[in-house]
């Protein structure tokens, strides 16, 4: 069974996202949705598990603006319901997370904000309790995955009582750390599944005239929020010291181990706050009083420490506040990190209580061993042949610009095939204004869930101010970075069950584009097709290149359910002579080279048997090993 | 001086780490132990670098302190070369005897890693989990749950936390049918061999 379905009094070891995912059913939602984004994608992901079960509405949303939508229409009719997203989709969903601070809700609305310190999948570690402020929305943060399961449940309460929006912030460290929870409630019989929607003009149409006096009413729950909240958004522990530290969401979890290293748990008072936008005001305000040295830790930017200033120069305290002078303000913070900070703060401690024997010396050294794309993986097969086939057709100096997935990862050698990476989306809308400004040839690299997410406004602005770029659609038909979601050109929902599919080949020859399907498995084939492509390209063309298969972990995990043998390749040593075509040309981690050989060889068990090696040897040296399935290409 | 135990999970993507991770997590619910299972990764899917911190214990801050580790499981012998920041000079490492070299880069060999390795800590135990796993489950699939077994027969302070019972209990929480009873082989086998190689 599902642990999230798991009965009250039993204690399940849960993700932090897991948790999240199982406050909100306690609290009753009947929708979810989400566009999937590390470290977020698990909430509504174990809730797409379980939606059918409980009769709930759980759906992947083609990006963060339309899920945060969808869930909350829900919530502006009466039935409770979560959206999550990663901080940078937060982005996309901004303009009606404003909007939605404005209208307010008539039942819990939850607003998962999963912020990245340490940058361990994104583009940047940008901190989200800022949006707090821009909207007026508050921010619950836990300090655990443990308490993100009572946080959820708390921010549904908060949202219930004032009837408004609640951003439940989480860092990566919370999101995927797991941690024994016991349930304190069963699930809700029957949550409120059906809604009314209220014909309400002057709430939901926000022109000028309705906007002015909503402000009015926003500003007044925000107040109402800021002195009117307490516990259990704000704990003093220990109160009445001269030295005061204030630690919110895990920054806490680091302070109080931290503390507990040192034995000073009873000379010190602890706020603990789990609100952090706004601080609520009255236990801010108790230990500033008391206080002589405050300071504050927290994780990435000086959010609380502002406003904790802020108040005691309000009220003309006498204490000093530090922050940023103690605890970094890039990075995620550890109980290492915290540890020294308070080392430095209190000046009463050794602060090398860990004693690491240090690297590894040797030669040649550990090497590095960043994310690469997998055995098998058709973006190396589709990099391979565009780059052969462009070289082919004497396009040289290509621009390649890039976009958010797996595919990011041709950004190394061999294949540099991505040069920029800003955002969802951006490979053809940069491609596009290149294309205005330099020479070269562009070719806009993009996948297919990040297509449908924001590269579609992309195209159709190409195609109507006239850029120049061919775009290429890497359509493996599933967003496979963040764990296999389905998408419109996956043909399933998030819950298993068919609908239509919405071929990109479709939308880009509506939109104007010569549109080119190839499969990255046939390498000959489609360097072929793409020649003649190219030559309408240089023609003056609006050329669209989809390649398309299947992501080889999915078609392995087929291969093994449906019992297929899929082809494995080996090297003859032989035919072989050690030019290194195929290791240098794919890259492929199955192909290794032993210090003391000259040759390559291929780790069978790696092997996903995509047959781009022996397509690249000179010598013919490359074939399988095994007599695969007679139908195993149709798993691709 | 921390009260808490920490244990570092390492190798590369797709080994089976997380499960790993999993693993331990249900036999401290078992134990009636308190742990946080971090799973530090980067973007990918397969192919990088992994670690787990397993910290086990009162208390809520997930990453273990470069130096604090009680003890290492390394999957692959680069990523346990890698791993020994975390090490003091205390700690216990098992090592899976198993190099995987990332593409296009210059490695030092398995024996070099494993010797530089000694020279620092005082209890290193290479593992043959691969050839367990195989030999019970024809794959190398299992290999995680060999390190475990492997690792709660050497390391008797592991072992006071997460009995042997424990373990098998999460291992029959996880899997079931065929995997279950394989598993719970492989298991019992790795257990008896890191009794064996401390003369227990």
């Amino acid at each position: 069974m599902n642990p999230i379905l798991a009965r009250k009094g039993e204690t399940v070891l849960l993700m932090g996202n897991e948790a999240i995912a199982r406050g909100a059913l306690e609290s009753g939602i009947c929708m979810a949705a989400a566009y999937p984004g590390t470290p977020s994608t698990e909430i509504v992901e174990t809730l797409s598990e379980v939606a059918k079960d409980l009769k709930i509405w759980v759906e992947w949303s083609v990006n963060e603006k339309v899920a945060f939508e969808t869930a909350y229409a829900a919530a502006i009719s009466g039935v409770k319901s979560l959206t999550a997203m990663k901080h940078v989709g937060l982005n996309v969903a901004a303009d009606i997370l404003m909007s939605s601070a404005y209208a307010g809700v008539k039942a819990g609305f939850v607003v998962v904000s999963a912020d990245d310190p340490g940058h361990y999948s994104s583009q940047n570690e940008q901190d989200n309790r800022w949006y707090g402020f821009i909207s007026h929305i508050p921010v619950v943060e836990p300090s655990s995955p443990r308490e993100a399961y009572h946080y959820t449940k708390e921010a549904f309460k908060l949202s219930e009582k004032y009837g408004h929006p609640v951003i439940l912030r989480t860092t990566t460290r919370i999101s995927h750390t797991r941690q024994p929870v016991t349930l304190d409630e069963d699930l809700p019989e029957s949550p409120v599944c059906k809604g009314v929607f209220e014909k309400a003009i002057d709430r939901w149409v926000l022109v000028p005239g309705h906007a002015r006096k909503l402000k009015m009413k926003l500003l007044e729950v925000w107040r109402k929020i800021q002195y009117d909240t307490g516990e259990p958004f704000a704990k003093i522990i220990n109160p009445g010291m001269k030295d005061v530290i204030i630690a919110s969401g895990i920054a806490y979890s680091h302070v109080e181990e931290a503390l507990r290293i040192l034995g000073l748990e009873s000379k010190i008072t602890v706020l603990k706050l789990n609100m952090p936008v706004p601080v609520p005001r009255k236990p801010v305000e108790e230990v500033l009083r008391n206080a002589e040295r405050v300071l504050v830790v927290e994780e990435l930017d000086p959010v609380v420490e502002k406003q904790v200033k802020s108040i005691s120069s309000e009220l003309g305290l006498g204490c000093k506040v530090y922050g940023k002078e103690y605890v970094p303000e890039n990075d995620e913070l550890s109980l290492q990190v915290v540890y020294n900070g308070l080392c430095r703060f209190l000046d009463k401690c050794e602060p090398r209580i860990w004693e690491s024997v240090g690297d590894l010396k040797i030669e040649p050294a550990i090497p590095p061993r960043p994310p690469v794309l997998c055995p098998g993986c058709p973006h190396r097969s589709s990099y391979y042949i565009v780059k052969t086939a462009l070289n082919k057709a004497g396009i040289r100096n290509v621009i390649f610009t890039g976009d958010i997935g797996c595919y990011t990862l041709g950004f190394q050698k061999p294949f540099e095939t991505q040069m920029t990476s800003f955002e969802m989306g951006g490979a053809i809308g940069v491609a596009h204004g290149l294309s205005k400004v330099v020479d070269e040839a562009i070719v806009a690299v993009v996948g297919d869930s990040t297509f449908y997410h924001a590269g579609i406004p992309g195209v159709i602005n190409l195609v109507f101010n006239k850029g120049r770029a061919v775009s290429l659609i890497l359509d493996n038909s599933i967003t496979a970075m963040t764990g296999h979601q389905p998408h419109p050109g996956t043909g399933v929902t998030a819950v298993g069950e068919p609908t239509v599919r919405i071929m990109p080949e479709d939308i880009l020859k509506a939109v104007g584009f010569e549109t080119y399907v190839i499969n990255p498995l046939k390498v000959k084939e489609s360097i072929n097709t793409l020649g003649k492509a190219l030559e309408e390209f240089k023609s003056g063309k609006k050329i669209a290149i989809i390649s398309r298969a299947r992501c080889a972990l999915e078609v392995l995990r087929d291969a093994r359910k449906t019992k297929t043998v899929l082809p494995v390749y080996k090297v003859d040593p032989e035919k072989c002579t050690g030019c290194m075509a195929c290791v240098n040309l794919s890259a492929c981690p199955a192909l290794v080279v032993d210090p003391d050989s000259r040759k390559p060889v291929i780790i069978e068990d790696l092997c996903a048997g995509c047959g781009l090696c022996a397509s690249i040897c000179p010598f013919k040296a490359i074939s399988t090993a095994n007599t695969p399935s007679q139908d195993w290409e149709k798993l691709w | 001086m921390s009260k808490r135990f920490n244990l570092v999970l390492t190798g590369v993507g797709g080994q089976g780490l997380i499960t790993l991770g999993r693993l331990i997590g249900e036999a401290c619910i078992r134990a009636g132990l308190n742990v946080t299972v971090a799973e530090v990764h980067g973007m990918s899917q397969r192919g990088g670098s992994v670690i787990v911190h397993v910290r086990i214990g009162e208390g809520d801050s997930p990453v273990i302190p470069v130096g604090g580790a009680h003890h290492i499981i390394a999957m692959e012998v680069l990523e346990a070369g890698r791993s020994v920041r975390y090490a003091n000079k205390d700690t216990v490492m098992v090592v899976n005897d198993l190099i995987l070299p990332p593409p296009l880069a210059k490695y030092p060999g398995k024996k070099d890693v494993i010797e530089a390795l000694k020279s620092k800590l005082g209890r290193v135990y290479l593992y043959d989990a691969e050839g367990v796993s195989k030999r019970v489950m024809g794959t190398p699939i299992s290999s995680n749950i060999a390190l475990l077994g492997f690792s709660l027969g050497v390391n008797p302070a592991l072992e006071d936390l997460i009995g042997k019972t424990d373990v098998e209990e999460a291992i029959e929480a996880i899997f079931k049918g065929k995997a279950l009873e394989l598993n719970m082989k492989v298991f019992e086998e790795a257990f008896k061999e890191g009794k064996a190689s401390i003369g227990g």
